[in-house]
């Protein structure tokens, strides 16, 4: 029998370096000519969850405690758990290493292949963000990481601040995947003047571990 | 005239992210004894208020939350609820 294969919504024009095969997705880990920063890191074949109960209190996907809050994240031993309201969460799987699978109960949907998940780090990243949406992510009453479900690009996603460092933040971006391509041109669009260019995952895993 | 919204969860946000869900109309009718005009009564019939009515809205490119507001139809402006019943 064959092997499936995925294919990521995000596509860069940049050539990639080194390519790895992962999971029947194939991982750019470097580009050619990546430059200084920020850098727009495509993290569409991480695996992402959405978790919905009416007793998420008593849930713990991954053995950590989801946060109670509306808005509010957890992100511990590379996986990411977003609030979203009473009764879901989105949980993110950031650490490539780990074991992929999704949780057996019923309360999970793997909804990997049906969105595109884009990171965003280095300086000047809200700059960028702040010309394609309203969405204020320095908020001061706002403590890293925490979540925003709103327009980015006209596009309703889920934008998740890691980092308000100034030159070493860094925001993960979800939405459906049939925006990919324009959603990666428009943020590719905004960013050129910051010079803004498409990185390989190394280049997130490195940020993360830092 | 610019509406913003306040969504329980997600806060203030800009009224082009919602949609409006009609006028905030009581429980649903008993179905017993309920004739067809009573129905289409509490279905389609509307105050159409000059001034403050609670409201149904739906954060539809955020957080997905259906939520009652109190909206001043005339300035198109957000009332508390407190406010809203003087």
């Amino acid at each position: 029998m064959k092997d499936i294969q995925r294919i990521s919504p995000v596509v860069f024009k940049s050539t990639p370096s080194k390519v790895e095969k992962r999971d029947n997705w194939d991982v750019v880990m470097e580009y050619s000519g990546e430059g200084d920063g920020p850098y727009l890191v495509d993290l569409s074949h991480r695996p992402r969850f959405d978790l919905q109960s009416s007793k998420l209190a008593a849930i713990k996907p991954f053995g950590l405690k989801l946060p109670e809050i509306p808005g509010n994240c957890i992100f511990k031993k590379g996986i990411l758990a977003n609030r979203m309201n009473g009764i879901q969460v989105s949980v993110l799987n950031l650490d490539g290493q780990k074991d992929s699978s999704m949780p057996d109960e019923a309360e999970y949907t793997d909804v990997t292949d049906s969105t595109i998940c884009v990171a965003l780090i280095g300086k000047n990243i809200f700059s960028i963000c702040e010309k394609l949406t309203a969405l204020d992510f320095m908020d001061l009453q706002k403590k890293a990481p925490f979540l925003f479900q709103g327009p980015f690009s006209h596009v309703p996603c889920q934008i998740v601040t890691l980092s308000k460092d100034s030159d070493n933040s860094g925001l993960i971006l979800t939405c459906s995947r049939g925006y990919g391509r324009d959603m990666i041109n428009s943020i590719l669009h905004a960013g050129e003047e910051f010079g803004l260019r498409p990185a390989g995952e190394s280049r997130f895993t490195n940020w993360i571990k830092a | 005239m610019a509406l913003t919204i306040t969504c329980p969860i997600c806060g203030k946000r800009n009224g082009y992210e919602f949609r409006f869900g009609g006028e905030e109309k009581g429980p649903r009718p008993d179905e017993k004894d309920m004739t067809p005009e009573a129905w289409c009564d509490y279905v389609h019939m509307n105050k159409c208020v000059a001034g403050i009515q609670e409201e149904w809205w739906f954060h539809k490119d955020g957080c997905g939350s259906w939520f009652k507001i109190h909206r001043d139809t005339t300035t198109n402006l957000e009332k508390e609820a407190q406010e809203a019943k003087k």
